[in-house]
């Protein structure tokens, strides 16, 4: 009996989808060790749509955006980001799906011995385009507010700043898909703020997908999507505003009076 | 117009302290590199200082003389054959042997080497020679090497002390240096005062006469083939003497050096702590690198999620160590410097600093850094940007 080819199942490409998964299961570690961290997952996101991926700690997140990032390799499933499909790649190919997509982490991850300037302009030099990197870092630092600080050492710019810098660093090619994991996490309120907005300001302009993931409720606003992650499973796919309003109904169902007896 | 943004240099010169060290520390196993390896060179090229002023390209040697400490003589008639060739302008005797000079102020006896040639002649290239010259034919003068070692106490015009228990008068001064078989310091006389001296010193000691020479030097004329010549002597003098062409890779000066090598430990002992330094300079390299690495670890993951290839981090790592490699050389050979000479007059030794020593210690300087380098881009190599999240 011929067995059928398990990609056989999967739908065709579409162009229309920065990011399509379809039935993607994912491991760590090998043989007897092996612990699956990722069920099933099929996702799309659609061309210039901002996605929160959110959900407890060890749901699978940060794993499902370092997938989407091309930065660990995939056996099972399929994975394809803008057109390329990741399944079965080699490092040497991920490297260069990676070129086409803006990170942002956490922390800012600037050298300290470069300007903000230089930092970002390291991004451009990966494109060839070495007469005009100025030019580009500083009008995307411009766009960012960081005008007159393009060419201060991240150690004189505060956390926003540079968070916004590391923001410029991604976006300066003008990538397709953004992925950003917490990136207010280590900002006060008000900083956090901006550099969402800006986020939020640029995938518009530039008309590119951000899939987001993050704990921080004070932003959930900018998402045209909130994706619930649990287990490493799929659990919820829907607006912000459902999305907040399913939260805080089960916040209310969950108060008991046992809370407050001490 | 492609410009990169030099990353390996500002990473490194971003702390200006760190940097200072870094280099202070590259060029301190440079510094152990050159003084080792000056010690041993100095020890080797010491022995040639008096080979080197020779003036001839041949030398005529008692079969016997296999380094400059056998004290065998040979025939002076096999000098005067020598002169009969073709090809042969002069062959000029050298008379050396050692023995006891006093210091004038200790009143403690020391061996010194005392060296005798006819003044009248141009046997070695010392200029002060023919300074002294006719003062080195009055009996009982002397010349003393402003490089003996300070045992033989002070070394000036009209020092007067004894010499084989007899009295000696300095004339003046010449500038050479000790080796092994000079003992304390170098004497130069005339060969008429060196009768005096030498000629009978007692039942235990060797009778010395001008029927007797140690060293030849044969001076050719103008555009004589050396080789040539040095085949005719050998062919047809008695092979109680052997002729070797004083420079060359089967010259006198050569066969010197080589004895000191093959019969000394000096080679083992100082290409040992050579490459000691060597190894402490990798270490220190390789602790510099990885600190850079290690901290800025989240960046370099950074570039290699935006795409960057571990080509390009392996070339900051490695340009890095060629920047602290050729940096901290500058300090390193500059100190030496300083070092060699103030050991040379604290020796007395032949301490040289050549440009082809100098490019050898950069090569070497060179792989030590790379070595580092390349032990150290195992931890960028390893750095998985998935890691960052």
């Amino acid at each position: 009996m011929v067995k059928t080819q398990p990609q056989s199942t999967f739908d065709p490409p579409r162009d229309d989808l920065a990011v399509h998964i379809q039935h993607l299961n994912y491991f760590f570690g090998a043989g007897d060790l092996s612990k699956q961290v990722l069920f099933d997952i099929s996702l799309d996101l659609p061309k210039g749509q901002i996605v929160i991926l959110t959900g407890p700690s060890g749901s699978g997140k940060t794993t499902l955006l370092t997938l989407a990032g091309a930065l660990r390799r995939l056996q099972d499933g399929s994975l394809r980001v803008l057109g390329k499909e990741l399944v079965g790649l080699g490092d040497r190919a991920l490297v260069n799906v990676r070129r086409n997509i803006g990170f942002i982490f956490q922390a800012h991850n600037l050298f300290e011995s470069l300007t903000a300037s230089q930092n970002v302009e390291m991004a451009v030099e990966l494109t060839g385009n070495f007469s005009s990197k100025r030019d580009q870092a500083v009008a995307m630092l411009s766009a960012l507010g960081l005008a007159d600080r393009v060419d201060y050492k991240p150690q004189s710019l505060s956390g926003g700043q540079k968070q916004r810098v590391a923001i410029a660093r991604a976006l300066v090619n003008h990538p397709q898909l953004i992925l950003a994991d917490e990136p207010t996490a280590a900002l006060d309120k008000k900083s956090g703020r901006d550099v969402v907005t800006y986020l939020h300001n640029l995938s518009r302009q530039e008309g590119c997908t951000v899939l987001m993931v993050t704990h921080d409720n004070r932003i959930l606003d900018v998402a045209d999507r909130i994706i619930n992650l649990v287990d490493g499973r799929l659990e919820s796919d829907s607006t912000p505003n459902a999305f907040v309003h399913s939260k805080t109904q089960e916040a209310i169902a969950e108060v008991s009076a046992d809370m407050f007896i001490m | 117009m492609i410009k990169r943004i030099p990353l390996a240099w500002l990473n490194l010169t971003h702390d200006r302290r760190r940097f200072a060290t870094s280099l202070a520390g590259v060029g301190f196993a440079v510094l152990l590199m050159f003084m080792f390896n000056g010690f041993m060179n100095a020890l080797y090229d010491s022995q040639l200082q008096l080979l080197n002023r020779f003036n001839g390209e041949i030398i005529i040697v008692n079969r016997l003389r296999t380094n400059m400490f056998v004290p065998r003589a040979f025939a002076r008639r096999r000098l005067y054959q020598a002169r009969a060739f073709d090809g042969v302008q002069d062959a000029y005797a050298m008379y050396i042997s050692e023995v006891n000079w006093k210091n004038p102020e200790t009143r403690k006896s020391r061996g010194v080497r005392v060296i005798a040639i006819n003044p009248d002649e141009p046997v070695l290239n010392i200029p002060e020679i023919e300074t002294y010259q006719q003062l080195l034919k009055l009996p009982e003068t002397a010349l003393m090497d402003t490089k003996s070692r300070v045992e033989v106490g002070p070394v000036e015009p009209g020092i007067i002390s004894e010499l084989a228990d007899r009295r000696i008068r300095l004339v003046g001064t010449f500038t050479m240096g000790t080796d092994f078989a000079s003992g304390n310091g170098n004497l130069l006389m005339s060969d008429q005062n060196f009768l005096r001296y030498f000629a009978d010193r007692g039942p235990e000691e060797d009778k010395r006469s001008f029927a007797t020479v140690d060293i030849g030097v044969v001076k050719l004329e103008p555009g004589t083939n050396v080789e040539r010549m040095v085949n005719v002597l050998r062919e047809n003098l008695p092979n109680d003497v052997l002729v070797m062409a004083r420079d060359g890779d089967n010259g006198f000066v050569i066969r010197e050096r080589n004895y000191w090598q093959e019969n000394t430990n000096i080679g083992f002992v100082f290409s040992l702590l050579t490459s000691m330094g060597f190894f402490v300079g990798i270490i220190l390299v390789y602790q510099i690198l990885y600190t850079d690495v290690a901290d800025h670890w989240a960046e370099y993951a950074t570039l290699k999620a935006m795409g960057y290839k571990n080509g390009y981090l392996l070339g900051v790592v490695m340009q890095e160590a060629m920047i602290i490699s050729v940096l901290g050389f500058i300090p390193g050979v500059l100190v030496s410097q300083l070092l060699y000479t103030a050991a040379g007059n604290a020796t007395g030794l032949f301490f040289q600093m050549t440009p082809e020593r100098i490019v050898n210690l950069l090569i070497a300087t060179f792989i030590m850094c790379l070595v580092s380098g390349a032990i150290a881009v195992r931890k960028v190599q390893t750095t998985d940007p998935a890691d960052v999240f």
